[in-house]
């Protein structure tokens, strides 16, 4: 393999809500994306009012992060209203990009605030160095690519066209082209462009042939109902190649996902980047990387459309096959050294006997078992039950706060 | 008074259908070739798309050619060769939805005027307007639009402005081979021949063509549009072109079409009063005609949705 002198691509990672953007950069993010309250897909993931944003920025920029705003909507006529006021305080609270996939909000985007940042979105299904090389002429920085792009097509991206390339490199996605299904629309009237996806992608089917006879219900063959669902997406295996491509900047979906499923993630590639870049030739993917990423998975994974034309295989049928392990069961708040005791927000319940595992930022690790708690009053107690409860728990090795908790199902 | 007459426009599978389809009344034929367009109902070579363009433009008659897949690398190798043949052909126009088309056009020279078609992104008139100004010739409009929506976007753009009026629409585009990886998955043999639907669960009544193309996997709509009862309101809109989709249907049943909305077209534009007694009677020849399968209505056109 031959050394090059590449600069470390950024990750970039999901934000819901003003939390989930601390752990995101806490635990390694170098850009986050969020959504506003108005012109984004995630109508459920919180989103930031205007106020919000500028504490995520000014949380950004004290660990020199990035924050971006998907203004990712498919706009319909009554949807263009305020655009320009809504661009030009995003700007002027500090956001480094917007990203887009309808032009009209490129353009309201540009003329209200010329300095922001415009990225195409992946709901605009950039697949090919041409469409690439047209928004780099028409002077924007950067394209979130189609999922639908393998490695291979990105080298070639990069060679031929001067201009920087997001990447999903884990997460969930649409089976379509993202922006080219309506099925939530005519199924459940909710426009999946704006916002509204009733995931009927994901629904089950049945699926006939038409025959000399009337039809075959081809379904009734097998236990598995037709559907079209995917697996999700992990690069967590082949993070190197990506890089290699020349992908600026790998991203990571998720926005309506816990800030446990945002940690343990963005703690993995944060490792694997910095692993990688410290000594690419003898670079080795580590099997606990691995098992890190299944503990916070919630379906079966895959490398997408990545290296081969997924296949059934890359698809869910049936039950699902996997589902999360782990749950998180609380938060670290404090610590205190002279006692090893460590104040800690309940996110599930735990008790002693329980066998846990402390995670923090760069990879930090350890399991015990939990022997003492203490609630609120300083009374001993042996579950800790309550939602959001504080408890002190006696901690086998030190920890700190923005530290996670996790036990097995 | 300007001399404002809508196109009518259908698709085609082969030459027959384009003779057909155009004596029945047909003002524009819409043909493709399966590498660089989606859900064909044929697949037109070169010399095909020669013959039909010749025999067309000898009747007074158009010809669009789909090139509307979403592009790959690949697709880059042979696409401008392929374009600068259309043009050489004379064809009236393509049709595209893949953003990289303003970039090929340009850099090619090639001056065949653009059906900008981007399927579900085409839902508002400051994109178009924006696309407009890298030079489309017309644009077609997204299915997920209330009728009022398209006058909307009408009276604010400056170039024609298609829609589809009949037949099936698309609600579904994968990459994948979607069908195909079904039948590994239960272990059957796959028999690309075959037509086939998908149901929902539990919903008897739910009809949905579903099929693989060289581009991947598409999902049609449950219902068939049918707009012939407000073509009155269509036309005053002064609405440009108005698409038949001719996919899954026999000939008989897309030449009996195209001639009822000829009729009815002619009708309105004649003596809207006229229009008015014969409406409900176009509707019903079109239920006569129609497939048990396939129920009929409006699309999006007068439909609610959330957002």
């Amino acid at each position: 393999m031959t050394t090059r002198t590449r600069t470390k691509p950024e990750l970039l990672a999901p934000a819901g809500n003003l939390e989930k953007l601390k752990f995101a950069i806490h635990y390694g993010a170098d850009a986050v994306y969020i959504g506003g309250q108005q012109f984004g897909l995630r109508s459920n993931a919180g989103n930031f009012s205007y106020d919000e944003m500028r504490e995520g920025v000014a949380f950004a920029n004290k660990y020199n992060a990035k924050v971006y705003v998907a203004a990712n909507i498919i706009a319909h006529n009554e949807n263009l209203e305020g655009l320009h006021e809504f661009f030009k305080e995003l700007y002027e609270i500090g956001i480094s990009g917007v990203i887009v996939a309808d032009p009209a909000l490129i353009q309201a985007s540009r003329e209200a605030a010329p300095d922001l940042e415009v990225h195409i979105s992946t709901q605009a299904s950039v697949a090919n160095w041409k469409t690439a090389e047209f928004w780099k002429n028409e002077g924007l920085p950067r394209v979130v690519l189609a999922r639908e792009v393998s490695v291979e097509e990105i080298r070639e991206m990069k060679e031929k066209v001067d201009i920087e390339i997001e990447a999903f490199i884990h997460g969930a996605m649409c089976i379509s082209y993202s922006g080219r299904c309506v099925l939530s629309n005519h199924m459940s009237a909710r426009d999946a462009n704006r916002g509204g996806c009733a995931q009927s992608c994901r629904w089950k089917y049945d699926l006939f042939e038409d025959g000399t006879d009337g039809t075959v219900a081809v379904s009734d063959e097998s236990d598995e109902q037709y559907t079209m669902s995917s697996q999700d997406l992990s690069m967590v295996e082949h993070l190197p190649d990506l890089i290699e491509a020349g992908v600026d900047s790998l991203k990571i979906e998720g926005r309506m996902k816990s800030i446990h499923y945002v940690a343990t993630v963005v703690n993995v590639y944060r490792k694997i980047i910095d692993t990688y870049f410290e000594d690419p030739e003898n670079y080795q993917i580590q099997q606990e990387w691995i098992d890190e990423i299944w503990k916070a998975a919630q379906r079966s994974l895959t490398s997408g459309f990545y290296y081969d034309e997924p296949t059934e295989k890359d698809q869910l049928f049936g039950r699902p096959n996997r589902i999360p392990k782990y749950d998180f069961a609380g938060l670290v708040l404090d610590y205190d050294e002279e006692t090893q005791m460590a104040t800690i927000q309940q996110r599930n319940n735990f008790g002693i006997g329980d066998e846990v595992e402390f995670f923090g930022p760069n990879f930090y690790h350890f399991k015990q078992t939990i022997t003492a708690i203490w609630d609120e009053n300083d009374e001993p107690i042996e579950r800790a039950k309550h939602a959001m409860m504080i408890t002190k728990v006696k901690v086998d090795q030190p920890v700190e706060k923005f530290n996670m908790m996790r036990k097995g199902k | 008074m300007s001399s404002y007459k809508p196109e009518l426009q259908v698709s085609a599978r082969n030459l027959e259908e384009v003779k057909r389809l155009a004596q029945a009344g047909a003002d524009a034929i819409f043909v493709g070739n399966q590498q660089f367009a989606n859900r064909q109902p044929g697949d037109f070579s070169l010399f095909e798309i020669k013959e039909a363009t010749e025999w067309l433009h000898s009747q007074g008659k158009k010809i669009y050619v789909m090139v509307n897949a979403i592009y790959h690398n690949e697709h880059l190798e042979s696409l401008p060769t392929y374009l600068k043949d259309l043009e050489q052909l004379k064809v009236d126009g393509i049709v595209a939805g893949d953003q990289s088309i303003y970039q090929i056009l340009r850099d090619i020279k090639c001056s065949l005027p653009l059906t900008w078609d981007p399927e579900t992104l085409s839902t508002n008139y400051q994109t178009l307007n924006f696309w407009a100004q890298r030079g489309l010739s017309r644009a077609t409009l997204s299915n997920e639009l209330s009728l009022d929506a398209v006058i909307k976007i009408k009276e604010n753009v400056h170039f024609p402005i298609e829609m589809q009026i009949h037949g099936m629409t698309n609600i579904f585009h994968s990459k994948r081979k979607l069908v195909r990886n079904y039948y590994a998955q239960i272990d059957e043999t796959y028999d690309r021949s075959k037509t086939r639907f998908i149901k929902e669960n539990r919903k008897p009544e739910t009809h949905y063509p579903i099929f693989e193309d060289l581009n991947g996997t598409h999902i049609m709509s449950n219902e068939d549009l049918a707009m012939i009862e407000y073509l009155d309101q269509i036309i005053d809109a002064k609405i440009d072109g108005l698409y038949i989709e001719g996919i899954l249907k026999t000939i008989d049943y897309n030449e009996k079409i195209v001639a009822l909305y000829r009729e009815a077209i002619d009708t309105y534009l004649a003596d809207p009063a006229a229009f008015e007694t014969k409406k409900t009677a176009f509707k019903q020849m079109i239920a006569d005609i129609q497939p048990d399968d396939r129920q009929l209505n409006t699309g999006f056109y007068f439909k609610e949705q959330i957002d």
